[in-house]
């Protein structure tokens, strides 16, 4: 209970960081994705199920500041969540190659997919110029924002994991 | 012993009796003691000097320890100052955007988040229905228009900007009133210009730097809002209507403070019911 907190915390302070903070950093070419780097490293480290409760309420936060439909971005993220947690059994956490594909191929898709709804169906067709301009920049910041923020995600799982076994163990010796 | 005390007593008498005696004795005991003396008193002149030398080298770091908290203190002033000198003077330009456009009940508002993607330029103030704002109220900022109330909460308000992609603005040029519409692009954002087009220009009268204002027959934006000035214009292939770029009056790269007039455009529909 109390990691899912941190962790609720954790997608709040960077929801603050995306909004507030870094759009007005002038050299920082284009706003990191924060949520999907947060979707990506839990859904790795802990699995499907709370990889899609991350992915929606990150998706969810990302709808309530953006114009248009909610639940747009809640839903590419719930599926974000699901499919990058289905890896957490089988692979170590502490290695963050695949979490950076990951990353990497969804803020791909994530982007595309927005492109697609908000402006090819508006008309503009030059998806090369987006893709240049507005997709690639995104996706490289948030994967230089995944390489600085998943050691600090990963250790404070971790930590955070080790209290919620010990309380469980206690509780158990209680009994 | 008794040999002693009687040179002691002798002694005693010549020194009292006359001078001459203890002179030598004294010098004698000089030629031996004062270099000891002197070395003695060179040592403890070197300890005493390195002692005060010391005592000055802590005063020194004591005062230069001060002066440079001293530095810090004057930086951070200086530091503030000048923030409060930007700050002012973009409340200045403010204020002269509420004294140029007075007619207009307005409510000044804080930009407190930006959009989070890259893909819209919406911001968030923080001011809402609590304070009069409305959907569809125009924003002003420093310089010119810089966008529209898109959605309302109790104590925040999602404003549009106009370089937005999805921004529409039917405009018109201040010296024809020759209607057009002004739209965002992402495409040319970066370069700091939106788009006009469908302007009907068969004169040749609106040239580069001409000011392009919001157009009486917009049912959002009020009348005659300052958005930019034309940066180039060029004949359509349909030589009837010209289009172009326009570099916005307001400064989109760091919006701080906006006027949000609380005044709806009121149309004709609106009128007749």
């Amino acid at each position: 209970m109390r990691r899912k907190l941190v962790i609720f915390l954790i997608i709040v302070v960077c929801y603050i960081l995306q909004t507030a903070v870094f759009p007005m950093i002038p050299f920082l070419g284009a706003v990191p994705n924060l949520m999907m780097v947060i979707t990506v490293s839990i859904a790795f480290m802990q699995g499907s199920a709370e990889g899609a409760l991350t992915g929606f309420i990150c998706g969810l936060l990302l709808d309530i500041s953006n114009p248009g439909p909610l639940g747009f971005s809640a839903l590419l993220f719930v599926i974000t969540g699901y499919f990058s947690g289905t890896f957490a059994e089988k692979y170590f956490d502490e290695d963050i190659k695949l979490p950076l594909l990951l990353t990497l191929v969804f803020d791909l898709v994530y982007n595309t997919i927005i492109y697609i709804a908000g402006f090819l169906l508006r008309g503009r067709t030059d998806f090369a110029g987006y893709l240049k301009n507005i997709i690639l920049p995104e996706v490289v910041s948030t994967l230089i924002m995944l390489m600085l923020l998943y050691r600090i995600i990963l250790k404070l799982n971790h930590v955070m994991r080790e209290k919620e076994k010990k309380g469980i163990y206690s509780l158990w010796i209680r009994d | 012993m008794a040999v002693l005390i009687i040179i002691c007593i002798g002694l005693l008498m010549a020194t009292i009796s006359s001078s001459r005696i203890s002179g030598p004795v004294r010098s004698a005991t000089g030629f031996v003691v004062t270099p000891f003396q002197n070395g003695i008193n060179r040592i403890g002149t070197w300890v005493y000097r390195q002692f005060s030398g010391f005592q000055d080298v802590k005063h020194l770091s004591d005062e230069n320890e001060e002066l440079k908290a001293e530095i810090e203190q004057l930086t951070l002033k200086n530091n503030e100052l000048v923030q409060n000198q930007s700050e002012l003077e973009r409340l200045r330009t403010l204020y002269q955007m509420d004294r140029k456009y007075s007619e207009y009940d307005k409510i000044a508002a804080e930009v407190i988040s930006r959009n989070p993607g890259n893909w819209y330029s919406t911001f968030v103030v923080n001011r809402g229905s609590d304070d009069g704002v409305a959907v569809d109220m125009n924003v002003l900022g420093y310089g010119g228009l810089v966008g529209i109330v898109t959605q309302v909460g109790p104590n925040w308000a999602q404003i549009r900007s106009i370089v937005d992609d999805e921004s529409n603005i039917s405009a018109m040029a201040s010296n024809t009133s020759e209607p057009c519409v002004v739209n965002g692009n992402l495409l040319s954002m970066d370069s700091g210009k939106i788009n006009f087009s469908a302007l009907r220009d068969s004169d040749n009268q609106v040239i580069e730097g001409t000011a392009v204002v919001t157009s009486n027959i917009s049912d959002k934006y009020l009348t005659g809002i300052l958005i930019g000035y034309v940066a180039d214009i060029s004949l359509d292939a349909n030589n009837l209507t010209k289009s172009g770029t326009i570099i916005p009056a307001a400064d989109f790269q760091n919006i701080r403070e906006v006027l949000i007039i609380k005044e709806l455009k009121t149309t004709a529909k609106e009128l007749e019911s």
